[in-house]
């Protein structure tokens, strides 16, 4: 590299590298056709010639950093020596760098001279990828052959022309070809509104100073980003945290393992001791793990930019065929139930570094698909209802947890409305409400999570599938902190009144008009001893019926009385409190020793409530059942003692 | 013309009041400031009588104010409550449930407006098609009025699921709560926005409530005081969407107060623009501590329903469009430990203030930047602050060139460079659309700061002419003055084009133009006054974005509406779907009372004055410092025209003239810049 960039020059082609990136994400929005991109879920870079990363966006979704460098590879890796000015290429393949099969990524080699010099890539989740299920979400799936289509680098336009042969081809394969194309188009022409830009710059400052901006921008990035990690001390720290289980294995947890080591200015994330690839689609390739663990690392350093400059001072090590490496054809479309757990631990083990910065477990992602057919019309078309819901973060290091954030696999992502949904969809939503009761309880408590209860109308032949975890791996406490509550779905049949506990992971359950479902999200994980929360700020949170007078009690022994409902007006019981708080201290101890089998008999009896087991006994049960979980249990049981006891 | 006939606009900024006159009969222009208090009541009515206006000859008072916007940031807000569809409490504590900073988990969304013990629920419920599923639980609803005049609430919004299809329960629910809350300011979401999303519309439905009586209060204290004062005309103000409403409308309508601040700015840089016979422009605000961005495209101000004050709680009421970046006169430079320059978005404030005012900031800034390289003299206000050259090279010396061996006139040029280079990408963001050729705009460049970037921001974005107005400082009270009363009006229509009738979309407009004329008719504007204009949003179907497409009246068809948006979608984005179905999803109806203008004077041409003084500047296009005249702005009369390298003092900003820029003064005194290379 020659003499490097005047630093006014080197700071507009920075900005103007992220600005060309930023107005790709600002056309994809106005012009996008699938409901996931529109409420977010999409992403944008600038590339080098070579495909590493120069620019992401401001607002992209977390769970592409990391992964568009490497599809961009892909593509270069397949049309190399055959690009032209005007090809656009496509791609969706998770076993190549990529997500999964719904993210597909449209990129643009960008010409100067007859060379390549970059790539503008615009990836965006597509409502549907085809396979067996609405929405390419298949839990049955134990393979990538029922999940979708997956998309090996092909041309979409060549030099210029669009490939209409093979769009149809692969809209055919989907749900919805009208709006595949349309948003082929959309992200097509959103790279080329980088190019655009990249020419400008190019016009202005030459092809040999934009090229060598591209170097000096991943360099400047590295360099903030050894300095920050050289800070700090060197040190091994490790954690683990857990997948609910194997559906096509024992009952039991199953863990990730990350051993996290600092030396000098490197970062090493090793997944040594991870569980081998489990039978259901809550796999992760090696793309996407990687991508967690930049995604978990960034929440640290919220500061620094990102690109390719940020990911060379760090390692990962997973092993082959584990549940954070899967490799083809293991199914991962549900790659985020193990992409959310690696973030988590990384939080923890950064919580420890960075004390100052400390956060507990965040709620788990939840995934709800129903289709079926309409029949509010005569025509009764197909309708596709799908939907996310936000829950609670975990308590802070002097700051109780955020209240109804969405998840932490991207946070710009979008709740959907209610009023659009009943629209498209046969299905009356009964209640969209904060869920009292769901943070979990510390000194900081985390946030509040919501509880979505929606009814079937005018509809047949409809199906309810569902993705989510933490039913048993619940969201967990950290410095003394309690656990939050378990995530899981609850259907009442209108037919015989009866309620049917359906858990995290189901796929294509009918059901019925008039049928109800519900689905709670977990509040975050608590962050210091709860006896030791100020009650002034419990009652904030009972007058606001974040926390019930009963959980008061039992989770922060302070006892509340009314003063006057009407007002919200409510009181500590000072002397009361401090008895109650005492009697709590002395017995908790024992209440995580307790024999589990006669904690899930009480269970069943109705005595203790799921917030009972999880909070004060650590017992984990089939919540529909009751029947205990004895190797889920006492390993939750063992990390509660580990992130929560140990700090009484 | 008789001796009644003054208009006044006044413009509340944090800092100072700025006060407008204009006389109807010399047409002369007069622009002062005062500092604002903190009751601004009391710095509007100071200003006033310094300004010794006689307030019975004011035939128009318009008015810029903060007040909404300040008392949501500062969430002095009155005790205030909501009353929602059982099962939708958390509608406004929910939101979209994203973040501002996606990255940074200890940064916060602020907390809604009102507190969750203060929002209430009654058993009803209507459907997606406008079907009553529950009717209002009537006894609940009593219940819940007894509540709330037991909470002694002075402010309610009433927002049930679905209410823009059929708002039957939300009346009902308003009726009940009048009858036991006399004097209590209700609203309903079926009122203030009957447009689908329930968070976007209860949201605006609270922000509008919430404001009511902080507006209503205002209002009526400032009215009640100018009529003291003599004054006869009604006080209009200023609203975000870039008219004014009466007093009266503004009481209903008080969410539409919100972003009241922001827009006076843009106003006043379109009309400049268009009376210098530009129908494209970009203004540019730039003051101490940041840049305010807006957009005009073929006379019309890009407008935009996606804003806020503060993140997560939307505000739909049309807002001109303006983006706010940290780019100003006290903007910092530094330097991050992996050695890239910065500029902003901290700023030194109004107190230390840039390191030039010698009050302790050590540390460049903008201003500090521009003094160094002489294109800042140093005395500010006409020599009434004094800016001390020597802290300024120095303060660039420690910041900038030291750390990075460069010379300091080097270092001064790379900061101010940063700074541009900052607002041209805002500007870049702003129009995105190929359809914006910069060859077309002229930048209006005002604002404390603004007229010392504008030649050199014009360059960077490629665009020919700049125009420095008479007073750039106080150009956002001339905005405040030169608006027409104005309302938003619109519902959601949700259906296919090949299924819109035409009959039916005419007959859903017409009743639009009849509430609109109601309207205006309360505010006293006679129907020959009344400018009433139609525009369909519409989007591909299965599209999520809509793009508003101007419509005429009577409507002639659809299909030509559908062509239209065709080729606007073509200009914004560079592609079309012929053969793709498309959806009609609003109807908008901007109607204006159009109020009658007096125009600015204008001045006989006169000849070229001598410089008052010479200093050596430092240009971007000069390797060294070059003798350069400096004129006093005052001094130069319409009509002359002369060449860079030039400075023009002035009280209140300085224009840079680089070598090579081509000047000139035009009738109505505003500094035209021709930038010559691009």
């Amino acid at each position: 590299m020659s003499q490097s960039l005047h630093p006014v020059t080197f700071e507009v082609l920075k900005n103007a590298f992220i600005t060309a990136v930023d107005q790709m994400g600002e056309q994809v929005l106005r012009t996008c056709y699938s409901f996931v991109i529109y409420n977010r879920d999409f992403s944008s870079a600038l590339h080098d010639a070579s495909g590493d990363s120069i620019a992401q966006g401001n607002h992209d979704i977390a769970v592409h950093v990391g992964t568009l460098h490497l599809t961009c590879k892909d593509a270069i890796r397949v049309f190399n020596g055959e690009m032209r000015e005007g090809d656009v290429y496509l791609v969706n393949d998770p076993y190549a760098g990529g997500t999964h099969f719904p993210d597909v990524r449209v990129i643009r080699p960008i010409f100067v001279d007859g060379e390549v010099i970059a790539f503008a890539q615009s990836n965006g989740h597509w409502s549907d990828v085809g396979g067996s299920v609405p929405g390419s979400f298949d839990v049955g799936a134990k393979d990538m052959f029922k999940e979708g289509l997956r998309i090996t680098p092909v041309r979409i336009y060549d030099g210029g022309r669009f490939c209409h042969d093979v769009a149809n081809m692969i809209a055919a394969n989907t749900r919805d070809p009208a709006s595949i194309i349309g948003d082929m188009m959309s992200q097509s022409e959103a790279t080329r509104v980088a190019e655009r830009e990249l020419l400008r710059l190019v016009g202005k400052y030459g092809k040999a100073t934009v090229v060598q901006g591209f170097a000096e921008v991943q360099d400047y990035v590295e360099r903030a980003t050894r300095q920050r990690i050289a800070a700090l001390p060197d040190g091994t720290w490790e954690t683990v945290d857990h997948i609910d289980r194997d559906p096509a294995g024992a009952e039991g947890l199953i863990p990730i393992r990350i051993k996290l080591s600092i030396k000098g200015d490197e970062v090493v994330y090793d997944f040594t001791g991870s569980h081998p690839c489990i039978g259901t689609l809550y796999n992760s390739a090696f793309g996407t793990t990687f991508s967690a663990v930049v995604a978990g690392m960034k929440t640290f350093f919220p500061d620094l930019p990102l690109n390719s400059g940020f990911y060379r001072p760090i390692k990962v090590i997973a092993p082959d065929d584990s549940v954070v490496s899967a490799r083809w054809p293991v199914a991962v479309t549900g790659f985020l139930m193990p992409f959310e757990k690696i973030m988590n631990s990384i939080y923890e083990i950064w919580s420890k570094i960075m004390p100052e910065r400390a956060m507990s477990c965040a709620f788990n992602l939840e995934y709800l698909l129903t289709g079926g057919r309409d029949r509010r019309a005569d025509a009764a078309s197909i309708f596709m209802f799908y939907d996310w819901l936000p829950g609670g973060w975990g308590a802070r290091n002097g700051k109780d947890g955020a209240n109804v954030t969405t998840a932490c696999f991207g946070t710009g992502l979008m709740a959907q409305p209610v009023e659009g949904q009943e629209r498209t969809s046969p299905i009356l939503c009964n209640e969209m409400e904060i869920l009292t009761d769901s943070p979990g309880p510390g000194r900081w408590r985390g946030g509040a999570g919501v509880r979505k209860t929606s009814t079937l109308g005018e509809a047949d032949q409809a199906v309810i599938s569902y993705i989510c975890d933490r039913e048993r791996a619940i969201v967990w406490g950290t410095n003394g902190g309690l656990p939050a509550m378990p995530h899981g779905l609850k259907l009442v049949r209108r037919a015989s009144g009866k309620e049917e506990w359906l858990g995290t992971i189901f796929s294509d359950v009918p059901i019925e008009k008039g049928d109800v479902f519900s689905r709670p999200t977990s509040g975050g994980g608590g962050f210091g001893d709860p006896l030791l929360r100020d009650p002034a700020l419990v009652v904030e949170d009972v007058a606001d019926d974040y926390v019930s007078i009963e959980r008061a009690a039992k989770d922060y022994g302070v006892v509340i009385e009314v003063v006057d409902r009407d007002l919200a007006e409510f009181k500590v019981d000072e002397a009361a409190t401090k008895l109650l708080r005492a009697e709590i201290r002395a017995a908790r101890a024992s209440w995580l020793e307790a024999d589990p089998e006669t904690i899930a008999e009480r269970y069943r009896a109705g005595e203790l409530d799921a917030l009972d087991l999880v909070r004060r006994y650590g017992v984990i049960v089939d919540w529909g059942t009751g029947e205990l979980m004895p190797n889920s249990t006492s390993e939750f049981r063992r990390m509660m003692q580990l992130r929560s006891a140990a700090h009484w | 013309m008789d001796q009644a006939s003054l208009r006044v606009a006044v413009d509340i900024g944090g800092t100072f009041t700025d006060i407008c006159v204009l006389d109807e009969t010399t047409r002369e222009l007069r622009v002062f400031k005062t500092p604002s208090t903190p009751d601004p009541i009391e710095g509007v009515m100071k200003g006033l009588h310094e300004g010794g206006i006689d307030l019975s000859r004011v035939v128009l008072f318009s008015h810029g104010t903060t007040v909404a916007t300040n008392a949501l940031i500062t969430r002095r807000l009155p005790k205030a409550a909501m009353v929602c569809t059982a099962g939708f409490r958390d509608v406004i504590e929910i939101r979209r449930a994203n973040k501002e900073d996606l990255w940074d988990a200890y940064k916060d969304v602020a907390p809604p407006y009102i507190r969750r013990r203060d929002r209430l629920t009654v058993p009803e419920r209507v459907d997606a098609a406008g079907n009553v599923v529950w009717a209002l639980d009537e006894e609940a609803a009593r219940d819940v009025a007894r509540i709330l005049k037991a909470r002694q609430v002075t402010a309610v919004a009433v927002c049930f699921v679905n209410a823009f299809v059929n708002p039957v329960n939300e009346l009902r629910m308003r009726a009940i709560l009048e009858a036991t809350l006399p004097g209590v300011a209700i609203s309903t979401s079926s009122e203030v926005l009957p447009e689908i999303f329930e968070h976007e519309r209860f949201s605006t439905t609270v922000v509008n409530a919430i404001l009511r009586p902080v507006a209503g209060d205002y209002i009526g204290r400032l009215s009640q005081r100018l009529r003291e004062g003599g004054l006869k005309s009604e006080l209009l103000l200023l609203h975000s969407g870039g008219g004014v409403m009466t007093a009266n409308t503004a009481q209903d309508f008080a969410g539409r107060l919100a972003g009241s601040g922001i827009a006076a700015g843009a106003i006043a840089s379109r009309h400049i623009a268009m009376l210098c016979g530009y129908q494209n422009s970009i203004g540019v605000d730039m003051g101490g501590t940041s840049a305010d961005v807006s957009l005009v495209f073929e006379g019309q101000s890009r407008v935009t329903k996606d804003w806020h004050i503060q993140f997560g709680y939307p505000i739909r009421f049309p807002s001109i469009e303006v983006l706010t970046i940290g780019a100003g006169g006290g903007s910092l430079a530094w330097i991050d430990d992996a050695g890239a320059l910065h500029n902003g978005p901290q700023s030194a404030g109004a107190n230390p203030g840039p390191a030039c005012y010698g009050n302790g900031n050590e540390v460049a800034t903008n201003t500090d930047a521009n003094l160094a390289l002489g294109r800042l003299g140093e005395g500010l206000a006409g020599g009434e602050i004094r800016l001390d050259r020597e802290l300024a090279l120095r303060a660039v010396e420690r910041t900038v060139a030291g750390p990075l061996g460069l010379e300091q006139g080097e270092a001064a040029k790379a900061i101010l460079s940063v700074a541009n280079a900052n607002m041209a990408d805002a500007v870049r963001l702003i129009s995105i659309s190929r359809g914006y050729d910069p060859r077309d705009f002229a930048l209006v460049a005002f604002g404390g700061a603004g007229a010392l970037h504008g030649a050199a921001l014009a360059k960077e974005l490629a665009v020919p002419v700049v125009i420095v107005p008479p007073a750039p400082g106080v150009t956002s009270a001339l905005g405040c003055l030169l608006v027409d009363i104005r309302h938003d009006l619109a519902e959601s229509c949700l259906v296919p084009a090949a299924d819109a009738a035409t009959a039916d979309i005419e007959a859903r407009f017409a009743a639009l133009e009849g509430q609109a004329r109601e309207r205006l008719a309360a505010d006293g504007v006679p129907p020959e006054g009344m400018t009433l204009s139609r525009s369909i949003d519409m989007m591909y179907q299965g599209q999520w974005r809509s793009l508003s497409v101007p419509v005429p009246a009577p409507l002639t068809s659809i299909v030509e509406a559908v062509a239209s948006f065709h080729d606007l979608h073509e200009r914004e984005y560079n592609f079309r779907r012929d053969t793709a179905p498309v959806g009609l999803y609003r109807l908008n109806l901007v109607a204006v009372g159009t109020t009658p203008k007096a125009e600015l004077a204008e001045r006989l041409p006169g000849v070229m004055p001598e410089p008052k003084s010479r200093r050596l500047v430092d240009f971007d296009e000069t390797a060294t410092p070059v003798d350069t005249p400096v004129y006093w702005r005052e001094d130069l009369p319409a009509g002359v025209s002369f060449s860079g390298p030039a400075i023009v003092d002035q009280l209140d900003s300085t224009t840079v003239i680089p070598p090579g820029v081509q000047a000139g003064v035009d009738r109505w005194q505003n500094l035209i810049l021709k930038i010559a290379e691009v």
